[in-house]
């Protein structure tokens, strides 16, 4: 009797583990199918030299109007005396939050986080307007677009460059490599390299937003050549 | 000789000067006074100041950038020459220009000329000879591209 329990045990035991296994091992193999990827960008302050190259190819490449922009360049300075003075740059772009405020504000689920790429996005055929997303984005980088009429903001490129297989407008016009674009899921990624090797940090990280754009934040003094 | 002859000699002359001077208008660049500079006798070819210094309101001549003709033609000489090859730091050189255009007042007109005043000179960016000052045409960011490209600049489709 106890022979048999055992048994029952220990292949029941057996059982559980070979199907958890096999279904852990068929899930990581699902992933790899679908391409299911976690986009991220990482923007070196100390590379960035505030040429305004990325805003301007933005503009071209999604056909942002004009009083509007989905990325800028903030300068701040200039730091010490003449002529021994430098900048700071820092990009004000969509943060691309994992836990985005303006996607659990959306009435409509116009505003969403696309499940293949982590890239939050505004479906402008399902937005009303109502400016919810604006106000609830602690980064205020939200704006409504004059000819559409809904809300917009950087989506990567996600219907445009991305779209044809290349690199963000703004990442391919950096004059100075100061933005990695990348899978932080894919481990080979040179974004994963980047972040692995220096010190980043993220806006308002406390805030729990849980954003993927990351940033090397910039020494004292001017770019050296 | 009649009255007649004269007033039509007088109206034909007239006309002529009237003429050579509107020629002389139409053709401003080179005509500019900075241009009629003595200098200009040997430095016909290589010295036509067409960009905004020739604006006649400034009275400017060849010497208030280049300096006193000096010992000039004969070296060495205390001319001032534009180039980016010669070795006078960029603090020194660009006095050359800060005597009217104030420093610091560029730097508050237009950023980038803060942290460049000490390390490039003024016509590393600037051409000040030529009609158009390419520093001051179209996106700047061409111009920041010629010392910080790690790559090179790509077409962007603009629509």
């Amino acid at each position: 009797m106890d022979n048999v329990r055992r048994q029952f045990i220990k292949g029941g035991t057996a059982l559980v583990a070979a199907t958890s296994l096999y279904l852990l091992h068929d899930a990581g193999a699902k992933d790899q199918t679908t391409g299911q990827h976690r986009y991220a960008m990482l923007h070196d302050e100390n590379k960035c030299i505030g040429c305004n190259a990325c805003s301007e190819a933005c503009r071209a490449t999604n056909q942002v109007p004009d009083g509007v922009a989905r990325l800028r360049i903030e300068r701040t300075g200039p730091y010490g005396e003449f002529p021994d003075q430098y900048y700071h740059f820092s990009r004000v772009s969509c943060q691309q939050c994992e836990q985005a405020p303006c996607v659990n504000v959306c009435p409509t689920g116009a505003s969403y986080i696309d499940p293949e790429t982590g890239i939050v996005t505004v479906n402008s055929w399902k937005c009303v307007g109502c400016q919810y997303c604006i106000a609830a984005c602690p980064y205020h980088i939200r704006f409504i677009n004059p000819v559409t009429h809904a809300a917009d903001k950087c989506d990567f490129c996600r219907e445009s460059n991305l779209r044809e297989g290349k690199s963000p407008a703004c990442v391919a016009a950096c004059p100075t490599k100061a933005l990695t674009f990348g899978d932080i899921d894919d481990p080979n990624s040179a974004i994963v390299a980047a972040l692995n090797q220096q010190p980043v940090y993220r806006a308002k990280e406390d805030i729990g937003t849980h954003p993927k754009l990351f940033r090397i934040r910039a020494k004292a003094g001017g770019i050296t050549l | 000789m009649s009255r007649n002859t004269w007033r039509t000699v007088l109206g034909a002359a007239t006309l002529v000067c009237l003429s050579s001077f509107s020629q002389a208008n139409a053709d401003n660049d080179t005509a500019a006074p900075i241009n009629q500079d003595a200098c200009m006798k040997c430095h016909k070819r290589n010295g036509t100041m067409l960009g905004i210094h020739a604006n006649p309101q400034l009275h400017l001549s060849c010497q208030n950038c280049h300096g006193e003709k000096g010992n000039h033609p004969r070296k060495p000489n205390d001319l001032r020459v534009f180039s980016d090859e010669i070795t006078t730091d960029a603090m020194t050189a660009n006095q050359a220009c800060w005597q009217c255009h104030d420093a610091k007042e560029l730097g508050d007109k237009a950023w980038f000329h803060n942290m460049h005043a000490d390390k490039l000179y003024c016509w590393s960016c600037h051409k000040l000879h030529v009609k158009d000052d390419p520093a001051l045409q179209g996106a700047s960011s061409l111009q920041c591209r010629q010392c910080h490209a790690e790559q090179p600049a790509q077409e962007v489709n603009r629509g």
